[in-house]
Protein backbone atom coordinates (compact mmCIF):
# COMPACT_ATOMS: atom_id res chain seq x y z
CA UNK A 1 0.00 0.00 0.00
CA UNK A 2 2.80 2.38 0.89
CA UNK A 3 4.52 1.58 -2.41
CA UNK A 4 1.28 2.33 -4.25
CA UNK A 5 0.86 5.71 -2.53
CA UNK A 6 4.46 6.67 -3.19
CA UNK A 7 3.89 5.69 -6.82
CA UNK A 8 0.71 7.79 -6.95
CA UNK A 9 2.65 10.74 -5.52
CA UNK A 10 5.20 10.54 -8.35
CA UNK A 11 2.54 9.79 -10.96
CA UNK A 12 0.51 12.92 -10.18
CA UNK A 13 3.67 15.03 -10.33
CA UNK A 14 4.59 13.60 -13.74
CA UNK A 15 1.05 14.20 -14.98
CA UNK A 16 1.26 17.80 -13.72
CA UNK A 17 4.37 18.31 -15.84
CA UNK A 18 2.29 17.69 -18.96
CA UNK A 19 -0.75 19.73 -17.93
CA UNK A 20 -1.57 22.77 -20.02
CA UNK A 21 -4.49 24.15 -18.04
CA UNK A 22 -4.26 25.85 -14.66
CA UNK A 23 -7.26 24.14 -13.06
CA UNK A 24 -5.98 20.76 -14.20
CA UNK A 25 -2.65 21.64 -12.60
CA UNK A 26 -4.44 22.49 -9.35
CA UNK A 27 -6.26 19.15 -9.51
CA UNK A 28 -2.98 17.29 -9.89
CA UNK A 29 -1.57 19.25 -6.95
CA UNK A 30 -4.59 18.27 -4.83
CA UNK A 31 -4.21 14.60 -5.79
CA UNK A 32 -0.48 14.80 -5.07
CA UNK A 33 -1.19 16.14 -1.60
CA UNK A 34 -3.90 13.52 -1.11
CA UNK A 35 -1.41 10.73 -1.77
CA UNK A 36 1.08 12.44 0.55
CA UNK A 37 -1.45 12.84 3.37
CA UNK A 38 -2.61 9.24 3.12
CA UNK A 39 1.00 8.10 3.14
CA UNK A 40 1.71 10.16 6.26
CA UNK A 41 -1.37 8.66 7.95
CA UNK A 42 -0.25 5.16 6.95
CA UNK A 43 3.29 5.62 8.24
CA UNK A 44 2.02 7.42 11.34
CA UNK A 45 -0.37 4.64 12.26
CA UNK A 46 2.42 2.13 11.56
CA UNK A 47 4.80 3.92 13.92
CA UNK A 48 2.02 4.78 16.37
CA UNK A 49 3.11 8.39 16.25
CA UNK A 50 0.28 10.89 17.00
CA UNK A 51 2.32 13.85 15.73
CA UNK A 52 2.66 12.31 12.29
CA UNK A 53 -1.05 11.47 12.21
CA UNK A 54 -1.91 15.07 13.07
CA UNK A 55 0.33 16.43 10.33
CA UNK A 56 -1.14 13.87 7.92
CA UNK A 57 -4.65 15.10 8.69
CA UNK A 58 -3.48 18.70 8.36
CA UNK A 59 -1.94 17.84 4.99
CA UNK A 60 -5.20 16.30 3.82
CA UNK A 61 -7.25 19.27 4.97
CA UNK A 62 -4.95 22.13 3.98
CA UNK A 63 -2.99 20.96 0.97
CA UNK A 64 -5.56 18.69 -0.65
CA UNK A 65 -8.54 20.92 0.13
CA UNK A 66 -8.03 24.50 1.18
CA UNK A 67 -4.96 25.59 -0.78
CA UNK A 68 -6.18 24.41 -4.23
CA UNK A 69 -9.54 26.06 -3.60
CA UNK A 70 -7.94 29.30 -2.41
CA UNK A 71 -5.63 29.33 -5.42
CA UNK A 72 -8.58 28.73 -7.71
CA UNK A 73 -10.47 31.60 -6.09
CA UNK A 74 -7.46 33.90 -6.43
CA UNK A 75 -7.07 32.92 -10.08
CA UNK A 76 -10.68 33.83 -10.67
CA UNK A 77 -10.48 37.08 -8.78
CA UNK A 78 -7.40 38.33 -10.61
CA UNK A 79 -8.51 36.81 -13.93
CA UNK A 80 -5.15 35.15 -14.54
CA UNK A 81 -4.48 33.33 -17.79
CA UNK A 82 -5.64 29.77 -17.31
CA UNK A 83 -3.93 28.44 -20.39
CA UNK A 84 -0.41 27.69 -19.23
CA UNK A 85 1.62 25.93 -21.89
CA UNK A 86 4.98 24.58 -20.75
CA UNK A 87 7.97 26.18 -22.44
CA UNK A 88 9.68 22.83 -22.82
CA UNK A 89 8.21 20.95 -25.78
CA UNK A 90 6.68 17.57 -25.14
CA UNK A 91 9.20 15.87 -27.42
CA UNK A 92 12.04 17.09 -25.24
CA UNK A 93 10.14 16.51 -22.00
CA UNK A 94 9.66 12.86 -22.96
CA UNK A 95 13.45 12.47 -22.97
CA UNK A 96 14.22 14.89 -20.16
CA UNK A 97 11.89 13.52 -17.48
CA UNK A 98 13.10 9.90 -17.67
CA UNK A 99 16.68 11.20 -17.69
CA UNK A 100 16.01 13.14 -14.48
CA UNK A 101 14.34 10.09 -12.96
CA UNK A 102 17.25 7.80 -13.74
CA UNK A 103 19.77 10.37 -12.53
CA UNK A 104 18.00 11.01 -9.24
CA UNK A 105 17.24 7.36 -8.56
CA UNK A 106 20.94 6.60 -8.76
CA UNK A 107 21.75 9.78 -6.87
CA UNK A 108 19.49 8.69 -4.02
CA UNK A 109 20.99 5.23 -3.74
CA UNK A 110 23.66 5.99 -1.08
CA UNK A 111 21.18 8.04 0.94
CA UNK A 112 18.68 5.21 0.70
CA UNK A 113 21.29 2.77 1.99
CA UNK A 114 21.89 5.10 4.93
CA UNK A 115 18.19 5.39 5.74
CA UNK A 116 17.40 1.72 5.50
CA UNK A 117 13.66 0.99 5.64
CA UNK A 118 12.05 3.47 3.29
CA UNK A 119 14.83 3.70 0.69
CA UNK A 120 12.31 3.80 -2.19
CA UNK A 121 10.34 6.69 -0.79
CA UNK A 122 13.53 8.66 -0.26
CA UNK A 123 14.49 8.11 -3.89
CA UNK A 124 11.00 9.14 -5.03
CA UNK A 125 11.13 12.23 -2.80
CA UNK A 126 14.45 13.37 -4.23
CA UNK A 127 13.33 12.80 -7.81
CA UNK A 128 10.08 14.67 -7.09
CA UNK A 129 12.18 17.55 -5.80
CA UNK A 130 13.90 17.76 -9.18
CA UNK A 131 10.68 17.27 -11.15
CA UNK A 132 8.97 20.04 -9.16
CA UNK A 133 11.93 22.26 -9.98
CA UNK A 134 11.39 21.37 -13.64
CA UNK A 135 7.72 22.32 -13.24
CA UNK A 136 8.80 25.73 -11.95
CA UNK A 137 11.30 26.13 -14.75
CA UNK A 138 9.11 25.13 -17.65
CA UNK A 139 6.39 27.72 -17.02
CA UNK A 140 6.52 31.45 -17.56
CA UNK A 141 3.42 32.47 -15.60
CA UNK A 142 3.36 33.01 -11.86
CA UNK A 143 0.56 30.60 -10.94
CA UNK A 144 2.17 27.37 -12.26
CA UNK A 145 5.49 28.41 -10.71
CA UNK A 146 3.72 28.64 -7.38
CA UNK A 147 2.23 25.19 -7.84
CA UNK A 148 5.73 23.95 -8.61
CA UNK A 149 6.93 25.52 -5.38
CA UNK A 150 4.11 23.87 -3.41
CA UNK A 151 4.89 20.52 -5.05
CA UNK A 152 8.50 20.96 -4.02
CA UNK A 153 7.32 21.55 -0.47
CA UNK A 154 5.32 18.30 -0.73
CA UNK A 155 8.45 16.48 -1.86
CA UNK A 156 10.37 17.82 1.13
CA UNK A 157 7.57 16.71 3.44
CA UNK A 158 7.72 13.23 1.90
CA UNK A 159 11.50 13.19 2.38
CA UNK A 160 11.12 14.28 5.99
CA UNK A 161 8.40 11.77 6.76
CA UNK A 162 9.98 8.73 5.18
CA UNK A 163 13.66 9.34 5.86
CA UNK A 164 13.34 10.17 9.53
CA UNK A 165 10.07 8.47 10.45
CA UNK A 166 8.43 11.81 11.19
CA UNK A 167 10.02 15.12 12.02
CA UNK A 168 9.33 16.79 15.37
CA UNK A 169 5.82 18.24 15.54
CA UNK A 170 7.15 21.76 15.98
CA UNK A 171 9.05 21.62 12.70
CA UNK A 172 6.03 20.35 10.82
CA UNK A 173 3.76 23.04 12.24
CA UNK A 174 6.42 25.58 11.33
CA UNK A 175 6.31 24.31 7.74
CA UNK A 176 2.55 24.68 7.67
CA UNK A 177 2.81 28.28 8.88
CA UNK A 178 5.43 28.88 6.21
CA UNK A 179 2.95 27.61 3.71
CA UNK A 180 0.26 30.00 4.90
CA UNK A 181 2.73 32.88 4.67
CA UNK A 182 3.55 31.68 1.17
CA UNK A 183 -0.13 31.89 0.26
CA UNK A 184 -0.24 35.48 1.51
CA UNK A 185 2.87 36.30 -0.53
CA UNK A 186 1.27 34.61 -3.54
CA UNK A 187 -1.74 36.85 -3.13
CA UNK A 188 0.56 39.88 -3.28
CA UNK A 189 2.36 38.45 -6.31
CA UNK A 190 -0.92 37.97 -8.10
CA UNK A 191 -1.85 41.57 -7.40
CA UNK A 192 1.50 42.64 -8.83
CA UNK A 193 1.02 40.59 -11.95
CA UNK A 194 -2.37 42.11 -12.38
CA UNK A 195 -0.84 45.56 -12.04
CA UNK A 196 1.83 44.75 -14.64
CA UNK A 197 -0.73 43.45 -17.09
CA UNK B 1 -6.00 -27.32 -26.83
CA UNK B 2 -9.77 -26.99 -26.83
CA UNK B 3 -9.70 -24.10 -24.36
CA UNK B 4 -7.07 -22.36 -26.53
CA UNK B 5 -9.14 -22.71 -29.69
CA UNK B 6 -12.35 -21.74 -27.93
CA UNK B 7 -10.72 -18.59 -26.47
CA UNK B 8 -9.54 -17.45 -29.89
CA UNK B 9 -12.91 -18.17 -31.48
CA UNK B 10 -14.63 -16.38 -28.63
CA UNK B 11 -12.41 -13.30 -29.02
CA UNK B 12 -12.90 -13.27 -32.77
CA UNK B 13 -16.66 -13.57 -32.49
CA UNK B 14 -16.96 -11.14 -29.60
CA UNK B 15 -14.90 -8.44 -31.32
CA UNK B 16 -17.78 -6.71 -33.16
CA UNK B 17 -19.98 -7.20 -30.10
CA UNK B 18 -17.50 -5.37 -27.86
CA UNK B 19 -17.29 -2.31 -30.12
CA UNK B 20 -21.09 -2.46 -30.42
CA UNK B 21 -21.39 -2.47 -26.64
CA UNK B 22 -19.21 0.63 -26.39
CA UNK B 23 -21.29 2.39 -29.01
CA UNK B 24 -24.64 1.62 -27.43
CA UNK B 25 -23.35 2.39 -23.91
CA UNK B 26 -22.23 5.78 -25.17
CA UNK B 27 -25.64 6.42 -26.70
CA UNK B 28 -27.38 5.44 -23.46
CA UNK B 29 -25.10 7.76 -21.50
CA UNK B 30 -25.92 10.60 -23.90
CA UNK B 31 -29.69 9.95 -23.53
CA UNK B 32 -30.03 8.77 -27.12
CA UNK B 33 -31.94 5.69 -28.13
CA UNK B 34 -29.14 3.11 -28.39
CA UNK B 35 -28.42 1.06 -31.49
CA UNK B 36 -28.45 -2.69 -31.03
CA UNK B 37 -25.23 -4.17 -29.66
CA UNK B 38 -25.32 -6.59 -32.60
CA UNK B 39 -25.07 -3.77 -35.15
CA UNK B 40 -21.48 -4.81 -35.94
CA UNK B 41 -22.59 -8.21 -37.23
CA UNK B 42 -25.39 -6.64 -39.28
CA UNK B 43 -23.02 -4.15 -40.89
CA UNK B 44 -20.60 -6.96 -41.66
CA UNK B 45 -23.19 -9.13 -43.38
CA UNK B 46 -24.58 -6.12 -45.25
CA UNK B 47 -21.12 -5.13 -46.51
CA UNK B 48 -20.51 -8.69 -47.74
CA UNK B 49 -23.38 -8.53 -50.23
CA UNK B 50 -22.61 -4.98 -51.36
CA UNK B 51 -20.72 -4.28 -54.56
CA UNK B 52 -17.02 -3.47 -54.16
CA UNK B 53 -16.03 -0.31 -55.97
CA UNK B 54 -12.43 0.71 -56.47
CA UNK B 55 -11.09 4.13 -57.37
CA UNK B 56 -9.62 4.35 -60.88
CA UNK B 57 -6.41 5.82 -59.44
CA UNK B 58 -5.84 2.99 -57.00
CA UNK B 59 -3.17 0.40 -57.73
CA UNK B 60 -2.76 -3.24 -56.82
CA UNK B 61 -2.05 -2.22 -53.20
CA UNK B 62 -5.69 -1.43 -52.53
CA UNK B 63 -6.62 -4.99 -53.50
CA UNK B 64 -3.97 -6.57 -51.28
CA UNK B 65 -3.68 -4.22 -48.31
CA UNK B 66 -7.01 -5.01 -46.58
CA UNK B 67 -5.94 -8.64 -46.18
CA UNK B 68 -2.55 -7.54 -44.91
CA UNK B 69 -4.19 -5.20 -42.41
CA UNK B 70 -6.29 -7.98 -40.97
CA UNK B 71 -3.87 -10.91 -41.05
CA UNK B 72 -1.16 -9.64 -38.62
CA UNK B 73 -3.94 -8.98 -36.13
CA UNK B 74 -5.28 -12.50 -36.56
CA UNK B 75 -1.78 -13.84 -35.96
CA UNK B 76 -1.44 -11.65 -32.87
CA UNK B 77 -4.72 -13.11 -31.64
CA UNK B 78 -3.04 -16.52 -31.48
CA UNK B 79 -0.30 -15.20 -29.18
CA UNK B 80 -2.41 -13.67 -26.42
CA UNK B 81 -2.18 -14.85 -22.81
CA UNK B 82 -4.73 -17.57 -21.97
CA UNK B 83 -8.09 -16.76 -20.42
CA UNK B 84 -8.32 -19.93 -18.35
CA UNK B 85 -5.64 -21.87 -16.52
CA UNK B 86 -4.46 -25.05 -18.19
CA UNK B 87 -5.10 -23.71 -21.66
CA UNK B 88 -2.35 -23.65 -24.24
CA UNK B 89 -0.39 -20.51 -24.84
CA UNK B 90 2.51 -19.49 -27.06
CA UNK B 91 5.48 -18.88 -24.79
CA UNK B 92 8.13 -17.39 -27.10
CA UNK B 93 6.27 -14.25 -28.16
CA UNK B 94 7.57 -11.16 -26.38
CA UNK B 95 6.75 -7.44 -26.38
CA UNK B 96 8.66 -6.80 -29.60
CA UNK B 97 6.85 -9.44 -31.63
CA UNK B 98 3.45 -8.31 -30.48
CA UNK B 99 4.17 -4.63 -31.11
CA UNK B 100 5.73 -5.50 -34.44
CA UNK B 101 2.65 -7.38 -35.59
CA UNK B 102 0.38 -4.51 -34.59
CA UNK B 103 2.57 -1.96 -36.37
CA UNK B 104 2.73 -4.14 -39.47
CA UNK B 105 -1.02 -3.91 -39.63
CA UNK B 106 -0.86 -0.14 -39.10
CA UNK B 107 1.76 0.14 -41.86
CA UNK B 108 -0.49 -1.50 -44.43
CA UNK B 109 -3.40 0.65 -43.27
CA UNK B 110 -1.28 3.74 -43.94
CA UNK B 111 -0.30 2.41 -47.39
CA UNK B 112 -3.97 1.85 -48.11
CA UNK B 113 -4.74 5.43 -47.18
CA UNK B 114 -2.01 6.76 -49.47
CA UNK B 115 -2.93 4.51 -52.37
CA UNK B 116 -6.41 5.90 -52.96
CA UNK B 117 -4.75 9.17 -54.10
CA UNK B 118 -7.38 11.28 -52.40
CA UNK B 119 -6.17 14.11 -50.22
CA UNK B 120 -8.07 12.74 -47.24
CA UNK B 121 -6.30 9.41 -47.35
CA UNK B 122 -2.85 10.95 -47.34
CA UNK B 123 -3.77 13.26 -44.49
CA UNK B 124 -5.10 10.36 -42.45
CA UNK B 125 -1.98 8.31 -43.13
CA UNK B 126 0.33 11.11 -42.05
CA UNK B 127 -1.66 11.57 -38.84
CA UNK B 128 -1.64 7.85 -38.15
CA UNK B 129 2.13 7.75 -38.65
CA UNK B 130 2.48 10.69 -36.27
CA UNK B 131 0.51 8.84 -33.58
CA UNK B 132 2.00 5.39 -34.22
CA UNK B 133 5.54 6.71 -33.88
CA UNK B 134 4.81 7.70 -30.29
CA UNK B 135 2.69 4.67 -29.44
CA UNK B 136 5.25 2.01 -30.32
CA UNK B 137 8.05 2.84 -27.87
CA UNK B 138 5.56 3.13 -25.03
CA UNK B 139 3.93 -0.18 -25.99
CA UNK B 140 7.25 -2.05 -26.10
CA UNK B 141 8.37 -0.58 -22.77
CA UNK B 142 5.06 -1.25 -21.00
CA UNK B 143 4.65 -4.85 -22.07
CA UNK B 144 8.34 -5.46 -21.45
CA UNK B 145 8.15 -3.99 -17.96
CA UNK B 146 5.07 -5.98 -16.96
CA UNK B 147 6.57 -9.19 -18.29
CA UNK B 148 9.75 -8.47 -16.31
CA UNK B 149 7.59 -8.19 -13.20
CA UNK B 150 5.98 -11.51 -14.03
CA UNK B 151 9.43 -13.05 -14.40
CA UNK B 152 9.01 -14.25 -17.97
CA UNK B 153 9.62 -12.27 -21.15
CA UNK B 154 6.98 -14.22 -23.05
CA UNK B 155 3.66 -12.39 -22.95
CA UNK B 156 1.58 -15.55 -22.62
CA UNK B 157 3.67 -16.93 -19.78
CA UNK B 158 3.66 -13.49 -18.14
CA UNK B 159 -0.13 -13.52 -18.01
CA UNK B 160 -0.16 -16.95 -16.38
CA UNK B 161 2.60 -16.05 -13.90
CA UNK B 162 0.88 -12.84 -12.85
CA UNK B 163 -2.34 -14.70 -12.15
CA UNK B 164 -0.61 -17.42 -10.14
CA UNK B 165 1.67 -15.24 -8.08
CA UNK B 166 0.88 -11.54 -8.13
CA UNK B 167 4.04 -9.42 -7.57
CA UNK B 168 2.67 -7.55 -4.55
CA UNK B 169 6.06 -5.91 -3.90
CA UNK B 170 5.94 -4.21 -7.29
CA UNK B 171 2.55 -2.51 -7.03
CA UNK B 172 3.90 0.94 -7.90
CA UNK B 173 5.55 -0.04 -11.18
CA UNK B 174 2.57 -2.29 -12.00
CA UNK B 175 0.18 0.67 -11.67
CA UNK B 176 2.45 2.89 -13.80
CA UNK B 177 2.46 0.24 -16.51
CA UNK B 178 -1.33 -0.11 -16.29
CA UNK B 179 -1.89 3.65 -16.71
CA UNK B 180 0.46 3.72 -19.67
CA UNK B 181 -1.16 0.72 -21.31
CA UNK B 182 -4.65 2.14 -20.91
CA UNK B 183 -3.61 5.36 -22.67
CA UNK B 184 -2.16 3.21 -25.46
CA UNK B 185 -5.41 1.24 -25.66
CA UNK B 186 -7.27 4.48 -26.27
CA UNK B 187 -4.72 5.91 -28.69
CA UNK B 188 -4.17 2.83 -30.84
CA UNK B 189 -7.86 2.12 -31.26
CA UNK B 190 -8.74 5.66 -32.22
CA UNK B 191 -11.09 6.32 -29.32
CA UNK B 192 -12.14 9.81 -28.36
CA UNK B 193 -9.34 11.81 -26.78
CA UNK B 194 -7.18 10.88 -29.76
CA UNK B 195 -9.55 10.19 -32.66
CA UNK B 196 -13.30 10.16 -32.99
CA UNK B 197 -14.53 6.87 -34.48
CA UNK B 198 -17.92 8.28 -35.38
CA UNK B 199 -17.52 11.50 -37.30
CA UNK B 200 -16.50 12.01 -40.87
CA UNK B 201 -15.32 15.52 -40.25
CA UNK B 202 -12.17 16.44 -42.11
CA UNK B 203 -10.54 18.18 -39.17
CA UNK B 204 -10.90 15.37 -36.70
CA UNK B 205 -10.63 12.04 -38.39
CA UNK B 206 -7.62 9.77 -38.51
CA UNK B 207 -8.74 6.21 -39.00
CA UNK B 208 -11.90 7.02 -40.94
CA UNK B 209 -10.11 9.16 -43.50
CA UNK B 210 -7.77 6.34 -44.49
CA UNK B 211 -10.66 4.02 -45.28
CA UNK B 212 -12.90 6.61 -46.87
CA UNK B 213 -12.54 5.21 -50.39
CA UNK B 214 -13.18 1.58 -49.51
CA UNK B 215 -16.45 -0.21 -50.01
CA UNK B 216 -18.03 -3.63 -49.87
CA UNK B 217 -15.89 -6.59 -48.91
CA UNK B 218 -12.71 -4.57 -48.34
CA UNK B 219 -14.50 -2.23 -45.96
CA UNK B 220 -15.86 -5.25 -44.08
CA UNK B 221 -12.29 -6.55 -43.72
CA UNK B 222 -11.00 -3.24 -42.41
CA UNK B 223 -13.87 -2.81 -39.95
CA UNK B 224 -13.26 -6.33 -38.68
CA UNK B 225 -9.59 -5.46 -38.31
CA UNK B 226 -10.49 -2.40 -36.22
CA UNK B 227 -12.68 -4.40 -33.86
CA UNK B 228 -10.15 -7.26 -33.65
CA UNK B 229 -7.48 -4.73 -32.73
CA UNK B 230 -9.65 -3.42 -29.92
CA UNK B 231 -10.29 -6.93 -28.64
CA UNK B 232 -6.56 -7.69 -28.72
CA UNK B 233 -5.79 -4.64 -26.62
CA UNK B 234 -8.70 -5.27 -24.26
CA UNK B 235 -7.74 -8.89 -23.74
CA UNK B 236 -4.07 -7.95 -23.18
CA UNK B 237 -5.17 -5.41 -20.59
CA UNK B 238 -7.51 -7.94 -18.98
CA UNK B 239 -4.88 -10.68 -18.66
CA UNK B 240 -1.83 -8.54 -17.85
CA UNK B 241 -3.31 -5.83 -15.65
CA UNK B 242 -6.32 -7.55 -14.09
CA UNK B 243 -4.64 -10.86 -13.32
CA UNK B 244 -7.26 -12.77 -11.35
CA UNK B 245 -9.91 -15.37 -11.91
CA UNK B 246 -7.72 -17.72 -13.92
CA UNK B 247 -7.86 -20.45 -11.28
CA UNK B 248 -11.65 -20.73 -11.26
CA UNK B 249 -13.42 -23.67 -12.94
CA UNK B 250 -13.43 -23.47 -16.73
CA UNK B 251 -16.80 -21.82 -17.32
CA UNK B 252 -16.48 -19.40 -14.41
CA UNK B 253 -13.04 -18.36 -15.62
CA UNK B 254 -14.47 -17.64 -19.06
CA UNK B 255 -17.28 -15.65 -17.46
CA UNK B 256 -14.81 -13.59 -15.42
CA UNK B 257 -12.75 -12.95 -18.54
CA UNK B 258 -15.82 -11.76 -20.46
CA UNK B 259 -16.77 -9.54 -17.52
CA UNK B 260 -13.30 -7.99 -17.54
CA UNK B 261 -13.65 -7.22 -21.25
CA UNK B 262 -17.05 -5.60 -20.58
CA UNK B 263 -15.53 -3.57 -17.75
CA UNK B 264 -12.86 -2.22 -20.10
CA UNK B 265 -15.56 -1.39 -22.65
CA UNK B 266 -17.47 0.47 -19.94
CA UNK B 267 -14.35 2.42 -18.93
CA UNK B 268 -13.67 3.40 -22.54
CA UNK B 269 -17.30 4.46 -23.05
CA UNK B 270 -17.22 6.60 -19.89
CA UNK B 271 -14.00 8.30 -20.99
CA UNK B 272 -15.44 8.90 -24.46
CA UNK B 273 -18.55 10.54 -23.05
CA UNK B 274 -16.70 12.68 -20.52
CA UNK B 275 -13.79 14.06 -22.52
CA UNK B 276 -13.50 16.22 -25.58
CA UNK B 277 -11.34 15.18 -28.47
CA UNK B 278 -7.82 16.53 -28.24
CA UNK B 279 -6.42 18.75 -30.93
CA UNK B 280 -4.03 16.71 -33.05
CA UNK B 281 -0.99 18.63 -31.85
CA UNK B 282 -2.06 18.05 -28.24
CA UNK B 283 -2.07 14.28 -28.77
CA UNK B 284 1.70 14.04 -28.10
CA UNK B 285 1.02 15.39 -24.59
CA UNK B 286 -1.15 12.37 -23.84
CA UNK B 287 1.23 9.95 -25.52
CA UNK B 288 4.16 11.64 -23.82
CA UNK B 289 2.53 10.79 -20.51
CA UNK B 290 2.22 7.20 -21.72
CA UNK B 291 5.91 7.03 -22.70
CA UNK B 292 7.09 8.62 -19.47
CA UNK B 293 4.92 6.31 -17.40
CA UNK B 294 6.11 3.22 -19.21
CA UNK B 295 9.70 4.29 -18.67
CA UNK B 296 8.93 5.18 -15.07
CA UNK B 297 7.49 1.73 -14.55
CA UNK B 298 10.60 0.06 -15.94
CA UNK B 299 13.03 2.25 -14.00
CA UNK B 300 11.05 1.95 -10.76
CA UNK B 301 11.09 -1.80 -11.16
CA UNK B 302 14.80 -1.95 -11.95
CA UNK B 303 16.36 0.62 -9.67
CA UNK B 304 13.98 0.73 -6.75
CA UNK B 305 12.47 -2.73 -7.00
CA UNK B 306 9.07 -1.28 -6.11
Amino acid sequence: MSAFLTGAFLATLVAALFATRLYRLLMWYALNSLALGLLALLIGSGLNDPALIISGVLTLLLKAGVIPLVLKRLTQRFALTRQVTPDIKVHYAVVLIPAILVFTFYLAEPIGRMVGGNANSVAVAISSLFLALLLMMEHRNVAPKIIGFLMMENALFLLGTTATGGMPMLVELGIFFDLLIAIVVINLLFRREEAVE
Amino acid sequence: MIAYAVTILFLLLAAPLLTGVIKSLKMVLLYKRPVSVFQGYRTFSKLLVKETMLSAESSQITRVAPYLVLSPLLVALLFLPPAVSGAWYVSFVDAFTLTGLLSLSTFFLMLLGLDSASSFGGMGSSREAFIAAMVEPAMVLTVFSVSMMAGDLGVGAAGVNLAHRFPAGHTASFVFAAISFFILLIAENGRIPVDNPETHLELTMVHESMILDLSGFYLALIETAASVKFVIFASLFASLFMPFGLELPLLAAFGVFALKLLLIALAVALIEVNTAKLRLFKVPNLLGIAIVFSFLSLITFYVLGA
